[in-house]
């Protein structure tokens, strides 16, 4: 990952329609820039691009569609002043990430304006989707966060979209045709190879091309992935976060470092509609200490070797 | 990635092999819970055979580890078990721990405090360290005398005020940190001990 110890893109994605994304993503943003820190927001939702809404500010005109375009050579340019200090927004990703035909090389291409960027953070909520365009911007950032509430529904769709992203990490880790076939099988769940969980696919990978299989060891130990627990109404929704830790390593071999949850509050959708951050409207509520404790983590969290 | 068969008891219920019958059973409680059937966590994860698999493996585990006899006669049977517990690791944690401990930070009602790091001058330090904190930011919080601060971390036990201060400073550092003040006034004050001794 190299020196830009400073700049800092998380992701946020992965979990159900309304688990929270949008709303965390844009109130730590708000806690990251009280803290003295520049943050920038990227709005990437390809279903309903709203962090505008939530900061109280008009849809903005030119987007990251333009800058795709080449209307606008800037990538700063397109930045738009929130009324907090410190705290930019930047919405239109979502063209991107629609684009059928962006290639790899034009992903990175905006992943590199995008860290080029003059910022110490950069949050990017990449709605509930698991297109392989949100999937790579997921794997591509510095630390991709997962919100979940506790539900099975939520959980279904996080462990499908977890699921989606570490078999797509393995497949551009492998080199072998035979190995990139095998993680294509194992994501259909009635495969014939009889596939059925990661450790199953090392092996049969391991068997058929030992040096494929090793790599695959060896990215699966370096995926961390992030989890914040949403919505949650009691000591016993809090455990899950530590059950599903639990449960990704003895299903993937994966560490899911638990970031924190939030409670379950009222104050949350008082505040979405006056349309202010609750870090903005109510910094003392239940949820917005909740939200504090995740930004103290994400902004102490030295370690950002999560991906590569 | 181990298959849950080649696990050992400790690594099924993801506990140090120097833990205590409490943290055993805390352990346990916390594995039994996950892997219900029924549990949230699991939730269209693992095929069912997967699941009564890892369920009976969880069992025997406690099963041997709960029992002081049946406990002993396992971790004789492998002693590589113990081989990570030299006293170059203990000094130098693996980072997993660590993060963990840093996890354990602000969750405060549910904290993890992990157990197997010797609490000393030379592991505040690092703890610190990887938190991103500095030695300012501590001193602004606890009110103690940077010099000191730095005294206590590199272990200067001639420079360190007497015990009754020191007592009172370790126990705000420990604050800060989010770790258990009583285990860091015991594991400083064995550093009096072993220096003597030497
Ligand atoms: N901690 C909470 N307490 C109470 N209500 C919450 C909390 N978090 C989110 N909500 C409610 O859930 C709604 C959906 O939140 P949000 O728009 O952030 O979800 P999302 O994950 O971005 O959804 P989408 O996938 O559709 O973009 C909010 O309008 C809010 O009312
Ligand atoms: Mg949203």
């Amino acid at each position: 990952m190299g020196g830009h110890s400073q700049r800092v893109i998380w992701t946020i994605g992965g979990g159900k329609g309304g688990s929270g994304k949008s709303f965390i993503t844009t109130n730590i943003g708000v806690c990251l820039s009280k803290m003295g820190t520049r943050v920038i927001l990227i709005d990437a939702d390809l279903g309903g691009a709203n962090l505008h809404t939530f900061l109280g500010i008009l849809p903005p005109v030119p987007t990251l569609s333009d800058f795709i375009k080449k209307r606008v050579t800037q990538l700063h340019d397109l930045l738009i002043q929130t009324n907090i200090p410190n705290l930019k927004l930047l919405t239109g990703a979502q063209d991107l990430l629609n684009a059928a035909d962006a290639k790899n090389v034009q992903k990175r291409k905006l992943l590199r304006s995008i860290k080029d960027l003059e910022s110490d953070y950069i949050l990017v909520d990449l709605g509930g989707g698991n297109a392989l365009n949100v999937l790579d911007f997921f794997l591509m950032s510095d630390g991709g966060i997962l919100v979940v509430t506790p539900e099975p529904t939520a959980i279904e769709n996080t462990y499908r979209f977890l699921k989606s992203a570490f078999y797509r990490r393995l497949k551009q880790t492998v080199s072998s045709y035979s190995a990139k076939t095998l993680i294509d099988q194992t994501m259909d769940p009635k495969n014939e190879a009889g596939i059925q969980t990661p450790y199953d696919l090392f092996q049969e990978v391991k068997r058929i091309n030992e040096e494929d299989g090793r790599r695959m060891m060896e990215e699966a130990s370096k995926f961390h992935p992030n989890l914040i627990l949403n919505q949650v109404r009691s000591k016993k929704d809090i455990e899950i976060g530590f059950s599903m830790r639990s449960a990704c390593h003895q299903y993937f071999g994966i560490h899911l470092h638990y970031l924190g949850y939030i409670v379950f509050d009222q104050e949350v959708s008082n505040s979405i509609r006056k349309r202010k951050p609750l870090m903005v409207e109510n910094d003392k509520s239940k949820a917005a200490q909740c939200l504090k404790e995740i930004a103290f983590r994400l902004a102490h969290s030295g370690s950002l070797d999560s991906f590569n | 990635m181990k298959r849950i068969e080649d696990q050992t008891y400790y690594e099924l219920l993801e506990i140090s092999p120097d833990a205590t019958p409490k943290e055993i059973q805390q352990a346990y409680d916390r594995a039994k819970e996950t892997f219900q059937l029924d549990s949230l966590a699991i939730y269209s994860l693992f095929p069912q055979e997967e699941v009564t698999k890892i369920q009976a493996a969880i069992e025997e585990a406690y099963r041997v580890l709960k029992d002081e006899e049946l406990r002993r006669s396992y971790d004789q049977s492998c002693p590589h078990l113990f081989k990570h517990l030299s006293r170059a690791q203990q000094i130098h944690p693996p980072s997993e721990k660590l993060h963990e401990m840093k996890q354990g930070l602000s969750f405060t009602d549910i904290s993890l405090e992990i157990k197997d790091i010797p609490y000393r001058g030379t592991s505040l330090k690092q703890l610190r360290e990887q938190l991103g904190i500095d030695l300012k930011t501590i001193a602004a919080k606890t009110k103690i005398n940077p010099r000191i601060l730095e005294s206590i971390e590199n272990e200067e036990l001639d420079r360190l005020p007497a015990p009754v201060y020191l007592k009172g400073f370790l126990k705000a550092y420990a604050r800060v940190l989010n770790i258990d003040p009583q285990r860091l006034i015991e594991g400083y004050f064995q550093l009096f001990q072993e220096r003597k001794k030497k």
